[in-house]
């Protein structure tokens, strides 16, 4: 089983063998790769965490990336932005590619990379700080200091979260006041507003009850087009019902990588099949 | 009840036996339950009572050095204690004029607070978000070293040791311990305000030719006043190495430990999430330590501020050995290269010569002194309680 | 700001943390290296034929016939000087009267620096003072001696505005033209006869009674005094500060009391270390009258009543500590409530109760403020275990204090006291090393 799936990862899955539905064609700008990894591995200390992944992620797709737990799926969402940087001892080998750019290359800069790819975590992390300041926390990062503009961005990330009509007479409150799906809807348009490329969400809903994961993936669907979106997830009707294209990712290789709709009915690879009808997880 | 009592009786049989339809083996009777309940109400009594110790020895030493420093307040009063700078306890007619000593007691507090705070949250900080673990591994031994040196070694090192060197080589002292610490500071001041200063200009060139002449200019202004301000520090000669300068650098490494840990605590309770929320967000480690991290610990490490302080305060040793002892407020009242005394110091000192037997006011006011020290503890520990408790709350999002 | 800006001052930033971790390091080493250094030095140090005679006179401790022979050819050098002296002072009797008075005053000089130099002159009365029946007995103290016989210590009192300087003038020079103008020269060259230096290691230094105001002999009535304070204040607080432990962890319910409860135990942790002394001479000596005055047993009390709240928090931690599994496990197995802490709970938090405990003794160790007023003398023999509950005791931490602060000589005999400061040091460390060891051992030995 491992020699096939090992056999599978070797070979590039690019984003010429991913269905592209027709109305989307135009928006994807033909599908040019987004972020691309070659023989990329993960490694904590000595343990192989991500085995030589070889993929094509298009651009201003949804991607979920599906696989049981302690698959790596999460590792390899995070080390898109170097957020791994933060574990010691973690290093990685082979080439991740962002726009055409070396991630991990000598020259990169995190902070810049960050920017360009936000990303939002498994449990909602607003910092304590009023809606507003939460919001205004990248853009002032990044240099915008005028009240005004800050002022704009905060209400236009807000809309684009589906939030601003819920919180726009309490933006002086603490966002630790609001409920946990309000919380991850901020982290959201905390996330948009410093205007990223790429959307990492590594099991948005994990924490949230159903009502609040239904708008989520609501939000998804809204944000879908304009940004390329990765999204780590346990749950496979969400991957399902959000995503484009799927990855399936096992002991730390990536198995199988299909338009979703295929990936889901027609899986090519007998792992795939065996998890997606739950004969183990 | 019932469920905690189940736990208490001894279960027999099996859950198999309980099914048989007769009366279990786990009903004791009602004697013997009663029994059971009475010994278990005394033995948690017992160990209440054990516990409650603690408060009863709290209101104890309350109680036992008010009453001792209540005669005091009943001989004089309260005005010359609090307001009277002359302290001659042993002159006929005395004056017991404690404000000196009380100034002297801020003094050496805010001096040693001054030092310990900027020092013992940056060493927090390195500790919980900068230093891999493998050196953190070998910084911790060195603050729990220095924690576990007792506080008379301290003072004996302050009084054998550093007033010596302060007294015969004190300027230079000064002058290096300024260079040292203010080059790195005016520097990154200097760069920063050059790059803030010219961020202005929006022409590419012209800003970077802006940079560089603030930074020429600039650059040239630091370096005089260093030089400057370093002779103006050689010149200065210190008269007594037991001095507010000396204790206040040694009260400060004493108070650091319980700073840095405590700060720690606080800061590692921040937690992961936000500290990720804010790298995704493309900040650097500084700008998440500035903005998110230290915002959200503020309350813990100002509690643990306070804890560390009131050790500064409440600390008898290394002021009565290096302080000088003498019951002036110095002249000008920021000269810390003057002698001062302290609350504790006092109180060690001066209960050999105080006059016990007689009930003497000499007496009592060393106790009104202990009282006044036990009330500001008291404040402190509270609000540093309620600090604590509040952090709880804000980060739980209540 | 731009992103130049932004990685600069994080650098910086890290700089600034960084740097001041490095120096808590440094302030580390700068307070340890001279006590170390200096400590050592009451131990094993270069001594004199003096030290000798001390140690065969006070304590009987040497080889009579080696010292004899010692002492011998020490004096067949030393009587060269005596004979000097004699000279002089009869020719001192033959000058004219201002003459005499001038080298009269300086005479004397130069024969009290002998007396501190080699011991008492033959001829003078046998001095009461252990201190001046014998002469330098550290090498390096002689060294000090011998430059103040060969110089005179004299201020320059020629500018007004300025503090006086001190310089020093040749004794030679001043007896210039005198028969006494020789000694100086021999006294210098034949030092080593007169004293006969060498490495010494005087174990007696931990484990002696001190002589005349600790001028000669050991620490070790002191050492005795602090372990006997210290044991003192864990009897009592340790069994207290268990019991309150498991009551806090195991039986308190949430709520007002138990608040209250918790929140006096951290006033009692932060009451500054003074004020514990000051409660414990009005309450335990003029209230409970424990003790007729000072004793060993209001000291212990005092100190135990301050250690309390750190070992009722450490052991609260270790008894969290313990996974609740344990406790489920033994509770389902029909265990009662009590029977479950004693037999599960407590010996899995065992290692974390002893490794605070032991903490807490290094505390009570090296606390002096809580025993001024409580406990220790500064001056006082080692005590019985008897004695404990009426007598006080010379501590430690206490005598360093005295020693360094009051004693009326405390510039002679700094190597005594770097030696207590290095003695207490060590204890403490001591204490805590062991602590860590204790805990891995019985965490060791748990895990099986």
């Amino acid at each position: 089983m491992t020699a096939s799936a090992e056999a599978t990862a070797s070979k590039t899955v690019s984003v010429r063998d991913i269905y592209l539905p027709p109305e989307r064609k135009k928006v994807a700008g033909g599908g040019v790769p987004h972020v691309s990894a070659k023989n990329f591995s993960i490694y904590y200390g000595e343990f192989e965490a991500v085995k030589k992944v070889s993929a094509d992620i298009p651009s201003k797709y949804v991607t979920a990336i599906i696989g049981p737990s302690g698959c790596g799926k999460s590792t390899f969402l995070r080390s898109i932005n170097r957020m791994n940087d933060l574990i010691p001892n973690s290093h990685t080998t082979g080439s991740l590619m962002f726009d055409g750019q070396d991630v991990y290359s000598k020259f990169t800069d995190e902070v810049l990379l960050r920017k360009k790819i936000g990303m939002v975590f498994q449990k909602p992390n607003p910092f304590p700080k009023s809606i507003f300041d939460n919001i205004a926390y990248g853009p002032r990062l990044h240099g915008i200091r005028d009240r005004k503009t800050l002022a704009d961005i905060v209400e236009k990330s807000l809309r684009k979260a589906a939030l601003w009509d819920e919180v726009c007479d309490r933006l002086d409150k603490n966002a630790l006041g609001m409920s946990g799906g309000q919380q991850q809807r901020l982290c959201f348009a905390r996330t948009l507003a410093v205007e990223p490329e790429i959307l990492l969400l590594d099991e948005p809903t994990s924490a949230l009850d159903p009502r609040a994961t239904a708008k989520i993936e609501d939000l998804i669907q809204e944000l879908r087009g304009s940004y390329t979106i990765m999204i780590v997830t346990h749950n496979m009707q969400q991957a399902s019902r959000v995503s484009d294209n799927t990855m399936f990712f096992y002991e730390g290789t990536l198995v199988e990588f299909a338009p979703t709709a295929q990936l889901f009915t027609n899986p090519k690879n007998s792992m795939t099949e065996d998890y997606i009808t739950g004969r183990f997880s | 009840m019932q469920a905690s009592s189940l736990q208490n009786c001894n279960v027999m049989n099996g859950d198999g036996n309980a099914t048989e339809g007769r009366s279990s083996a786990f009903v004791v009777s009602a004697r013997k339950r009663k029994l059971q309940q009475i010994t278990r109400t005394a033995g948690e009594s017992t160990l209440f009572l054990i516990a409650a110790f603690v408060a009863v020895i709290v209101l104890f030493i309350f109680y036992f050095v008010a009453r001792d420093a209540v005669p005091f307040f009943e001989i004089r009063g309260f005005r010359e204690f609090f307001t009277d700078t002359r302290w001659y306890p042993a002159d006929e007619p005395p004056v017991f004029g404690a404000l000196s000593i009380i100034y002297g007691s801020l003094m050496v507090t805010v001096g040693s607070a001054l030092i310990a705070i900027p020092m013992g949250v940056a060493a927090a900080i390195c500790l919980s978000d900068v230093l891999p673990f493998s050196v953190r591994q070998y910084v911790k031994p060195v603050i729990e070293m220095l924690a576990a040196i007792p506080s008379v070694a301290f003072g004996f090192f302050a009084l054998v040791i550093f007033a010596p060197m302060l007294q015969n080589h004190g300027g230079s002292i000064l002058m290096w311990s300024w260079w040292i610490m203010a080059t790195p500071l005016i520097l990154l001041m200097i760069v920063v305000g050059a790059e803030l200063v010219s961020s202005r200009i929006e022409d590419d060139r012209r800003r970077k030719v802006a940079q560089r002449v603030l930074l020429v200019v600039m650059g040239a202004l630091a370096l005089l006043i260093l030089i400057l301000v370093g002779f103006r520090l050689r010149s200065i000669e210190i008269m007594t190495g037991t001095n507010a300068l000396n204790v206040s650098i040694i009260l400060s490494f004493m108070a650091l430990p319980t700073i840095v840990s405590v700060a720690e605590d606080a800061l590692q309770a921040v937690g992961r999430d936000l500290r990720e929320g804010s790298y995704a967000l493309g900040a650097t480690r500084a700008e998440t330590i500035i903005k998110t991290i230290l915002p959200a610990a503020s309350s813990g490490i100002l509690a643990g501020v306070i804890l560390g302080i009131m050790r500064a305060l409440g600390e008898t040793m290394v002021v009565w050995m290096a302080s000088g002892n003498s019951a002036h407020i110095p002249e000008p009242w920021y000269n810390y290269l003057d002698s001062v005394r302290t609350l504790t110091a006092t109180i060690a000192g001066d209960m050999g010569e105080a006059d016990q037997v007689t009930g003497s006011a000499r007496f009592h006011v060393l106790f009104a002194m202990g009282l006044l020290l036990l009330v500001i503890s008291f404040v402190s520990n509270f609000i540093s309680e309620r600090i604590v408790v509040r952090q709880r709350k804000i980060l739980s999002g209540q | 700001m731009n992103l130049g800006t932004r990685k600069l001052l994080d650098r910086s930033f890290t700089a600034l943390g960084i740097s001041s971790i490095v120096i808590m390091g440094l302030m580390l080493l700068v307070v340890l290296v001279p006590i170390v250094s200096n400590g050592i030095g009451a131990i094993v140090f270069k001594s004199t034929i003096e030290h000798r005679k001390m140690l065969y006179h006070e304590f009987n401790r040497g080889d009579k016939a080696d010292l004899q022979r010692e002492i011998a050819s020490s004096d067949a050098s030393r009587k060269e000087i005596y004979r000097m002296l004699d000279t002089f002072d009869a020719e001192l009797s033959k000058m004219d009267e201002t003459r005499q008075q001038e080298y009269r005053e300086k005479f004397e000089q130069v024969k009290n620096s002998l007396r501190a130099l080699l011991g008492p002159i033959p001829g003078d009365e046998e001095p009461a003072l252990a201190r001046l029946k014998y002469g330098q007995t550290r090498w390096e103290k002689a060294e000090e001696k011998l430059h103040e016989l060969l110089f005179e210590k004299k201020w320059d009192y020629s500018n007004p505005d300025e503090m006086a300087k001190e310089y020093e003038v040749s004794r030679s020079a001043s007896f210039e033209g005198t028969s006494l103008v020789r000694l100086f020269p021999y006294v210098e060259k034949n030092i080593d006869r007169l004293l006969q230096p060498e490495w010494t290691f005087y174990w007696g230094f931990i484990t002696d009674s001190s002589v005349d105001a600790h001028f000669f002999g050991g620490i070790w009535p002191e050492i005795q005094g602090t372990l006997f304070l210290a044991v003192g204040a864990m009897l009592f607080a340790f069994p207290l500060g268990v019991i309150g432990a498991i009551y806090f962890t195991e039986y308190a319910r949430d709520g007002f009391l138990t608040s209250l409860l918790r929140s006096a135990n951290s006033t009692l942790a932060g009451v500054p270390s003074i004020v514990f002394g000051l409660f414990g001479l009005t309450f335990f000596i003029n209230t409970l009258k424990v003790s007729e005055s000072k004793s060993v047993l209001a000291g212990s009390l005092t100190l135990a009543i301050m250690i309390l709240p750190t070992i009722i928090r450490s052991s609260e931690e270790a008894i969290l500590a313990v996974p609740k599994t344990y406790k489920e496990a033994s509770l389902g197995l029909g265990s009662t409530k009590w029977n479950t802490i004693i037999k599960v709970i407590l010996p899995a938090a065992l290692p974390g109760i002893l490794t605070g405990g032991v903490l807490s003794l290094g505390r009570a160790a090296g606390e002096t403020a809580p025993i001024i007023f409580t406990a220790a003398v500064s001056v006082g023999s080692a005590i019985g275990l008897a004695d404990v509950l009426s007598s006080p005791t010379p501590a430690l931490s206490w005598n360093i204090y005295n020693l360094a602060s009051e004693h009326e000589a405390a510039a002679e005999i700094r190597h005594v006291q770097y030696g207590m400061v290095l003695a207490l040091m060590t204890i403490v460390t001591l204490l805590n090393m062991s602590a860590i060891v204790l805990r891995a051992r019985i965490s060791k030995k748990l895990k099986g």
